[in-house]
């Protein structure tokens, strides 16, 4: 086997997290195709680690690795770069991950496709699929000079069988110490909202409603229904019309209710990534060519200032038993 | 202080796209509109800001592309950074953020700026490489996803809060140089005062060459661009505003929805 690929594992402090499986289900796929060995290589300061399932692990350890910084993580996957000599590293595509993948391709001079979706395989070849524009468009990549370094999207690949034999466990230790990073330290959110957790039905505002006070049509549409709460894309929040609390996808809150509607949303990834659970997705949108309607059951190309009002008045309608 | 800004021009995402099958690049519509990346102007605005507090910082603006991007150059120039660098790239195709981040790294290489700043990903490519790239390549630290940005001139280093999955935080510091890459939400971008707009029409862009050889190192490629797929049905609603109102009213009906 002279094809390599490696994969890094995500960690927090040192215990494994479950996308790591995914991104070895994806170094399967690719080494089915190249026959590669696979190595996963874990940076941390652990001296027992578990073996891994489907792939060798390496552990780099280091008292400068006991929590992430960006420098500590490159110079990690610098040595177990020298070391493997991969073809192909893969890394999970979360705040970690885009933080240090590229700065590991640029020091490797090798190629980088972040935030892969899939991979197909033809003609002898491999497509590395990735979306863009907004959601619109999806792009098949190639792969140039190597090594290629891909960050994977979490939920992209169905995880890796857990029950495949552990493989071995090698450690390697390392001196590496950031030295242009310090302080480091961590918060989690508070941004409990019960509301929109337990609601049944999300009306979510985007972008597209254009200025505060329409958030009065997306309150009186949530009003429509039993069980209802608001909530928002990124945007409509950083824009001041919502609270933090109120935002839907991937820095955001995850929501499955029954019925999702998304008013004057475009559907990026990073808000699908919220959402794509609920039952029923209902999108208002005036371009015709939105990502979002992509992902919707109900699909109404609209401006939402004219079509929103329609519904309240159909739906007061019905309320009044006048239909 | 000396700062740059790396911005992107990016295309108006109203604007329709036309996917060619023939060609491995989508093509816009004659009439598309162009803007700065948003991303990007959130960064041209953390620059203003870090100015307001130490004055006598220099606020640069360097951008890749053809001969439009100049327009957005101006716009950062108008709302209020000092000088504005142009690198020519004539083509509208897929251009590897490997290249551009050493194309930017060689453009940086004598000229001493303390902190770099972009934005944390591009609304069309959506790649977020260019940024990390170019610092790696410089050689100095780098935060991406930033919240919140602060200097400390005299511990020369640079106070930033990233943005973690699920909205947690991390802070840190950065020794300076050091570059960030900014997440929506950090600021508010302001509009071009009168007096910035007059004093950006009289300021030369400066146009900048650079060896053409660079270009041709073989990154990644794209070879294809697809309409994106689907996960779900997408019933469409047809007839009139209040047709669609009744129409959706009923489907939610049938399914217990209201
Ligand atoms: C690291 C990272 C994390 C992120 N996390 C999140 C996240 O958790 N959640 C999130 O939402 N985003 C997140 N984003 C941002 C995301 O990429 C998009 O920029 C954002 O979701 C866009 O919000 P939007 O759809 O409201 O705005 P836009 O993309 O501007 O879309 C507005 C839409 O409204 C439509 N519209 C305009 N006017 C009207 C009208 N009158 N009637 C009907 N339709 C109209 C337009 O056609 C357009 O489709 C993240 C980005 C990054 C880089």
């Amino acid at each position: 086997m002279d094809h390599s690929i490696m994969i890094i594992c995500e960690q927090s402090e040192g215990r494994i997290l479950p996308v790591t499986y995914e991104l070895l289900a994806c170094a399967a796929r690719i080494g089915g195709f190249y026959n590669s060995s696979i190595t996963a290589v874990l940076p941390g300061n652990t001296p027992d680690t578990d073996a891994i399932s489907g792939a060798d692990l390496l552990v780099i350890n280091s008292p400068g690795l006991a929590e992430y910084t960006a420098e500590g993580w490159e110079k990690a996957a610098l040595l177990a770069a020298g070391e493997l000599k991969p073809n192909i590293i893969i890394i999970a595509h979360t705040s970690t991950g885009y933080d240090y993948a590229p700065r590991v391709a640029a020091l490797l001079d090798g190629s980088c496709i972040t935030s892969v979706s899939g991979i197909e395989l033809s003609d002898g070849s491999i497509r590395y699929r990735r979306s863009g524009f907004h959601g619109k468009l999806d792009m098949l990549y190639k792969e140039g000079k190597q090594p290629l370094v891909i960050t994977v999207l979490p939920g992209a690949f169905p995880a890796y069988d857990q029950q495949a034999a552990p493989g071995m466990v090698r450690y390697m230790n390392a001196d590496i110490q950031p030295v242009h990073t310090s302080n480091v330290h961590f918060s989690i959110s508070d941004q409990s909202n019960t509301e929109l957790e337990h609601a049944e039905v999300v009306i979510a505002a985007g972008k597209g409603i254009g200025k505060a006070e329409n958030l009065e049509l997306i309150r009186e549409m949530a009003a429509c229904f039993n069980r209802s709460a608001i909530a928002g894309s990124r945007v409509a929040c950083d824009n001041g019309w919502l609270e933090y609390n109120a935002q839907v996808g991937l820095t955001g809150k995850k929501v499955s209710p029954q019925l999702y509607v998304a008013c004057g949303i475009s559907g990026s990834m990073q808000h699908i990534a919220g959402m794509k659970d609920s039952k029923t997705v209902v999108s208002i949108n005036r371009d015709p060519d939105a990502a979002i309607f992509k992902n919707s059951d109900i699909c109404i190309i609209e401006d939402l200032e004219k079509f929103i009002p329609a519904f309240i008045r159909e739906a007061e309608k019905h309320h009044e038993g006048r239909v | 202080m000396k700062i740059l800004v790396c911005i992107k021009q990016v295309p108006d995402q109203e604007s329709r796209i036309t996917v060619d099958p023939e060609k491995a690049w989508a093509g816009y519509a004659e009439n598309a509109s162009y803007w700065i990346n948003r991303y990007d102007e959130h960064a041209v605005e953390a620059a203003l800001q870090i100015r307001e507090k130490l004055p006598g910082t220099m606020i640069d603006i360097v951008s890749i592309g053809p001969a439009r991007v100049k327009a957005a150059i101006r716009r950062c120039m108008e709302m209020g950074a000092d000088q504005g660098f142009h690198l020519r790239y004539e083509h509208e195709d897929y251009l590897s953020p490997s290249i551009k981040s050493r194309l930017i790294a060689e453009f940086c290489r004598d000229r001493d700026y303390d902190l770099i700043l972009t934005g944390v990903m591009s609304e069309d490519m959506m790649s977020g490489q260019t940024g990390p790239m170019t610092a790696a390549r410089l050689g100095i630290p780098s935060a991406a996803s930033v919240m919140k940005l602060e200097v400390d001139l005299e511990k020369q280093c640079l106070y930033v809060e990233r943005e973690l999955d699920a909205g947690h935080r991390c802070f840190m510091e950065l020794k300076l140089p050091a570059l960030a890459a900014v997440q929506s939400g950090i600021n508010r971008p302001r509009y071009p005062s009168l007096s910035n707009v007059m004093r950006a029409k009289s300021t030369e862009i400066e146009e900048i060459s650079y060896d053409d050889s660079l270009l041709d190192a073989k990154y990644e490629t794209v070879e294809k661009v697809l309409e994106a797929g689907s996960d779900r049905a997408g019933l469409t609603l047809q007839g009139s505003t209040a047709e669609k109102a009744a129409a959706l009213w009923q489907l939610l009906h049938e399914r217990s929805l209201i």
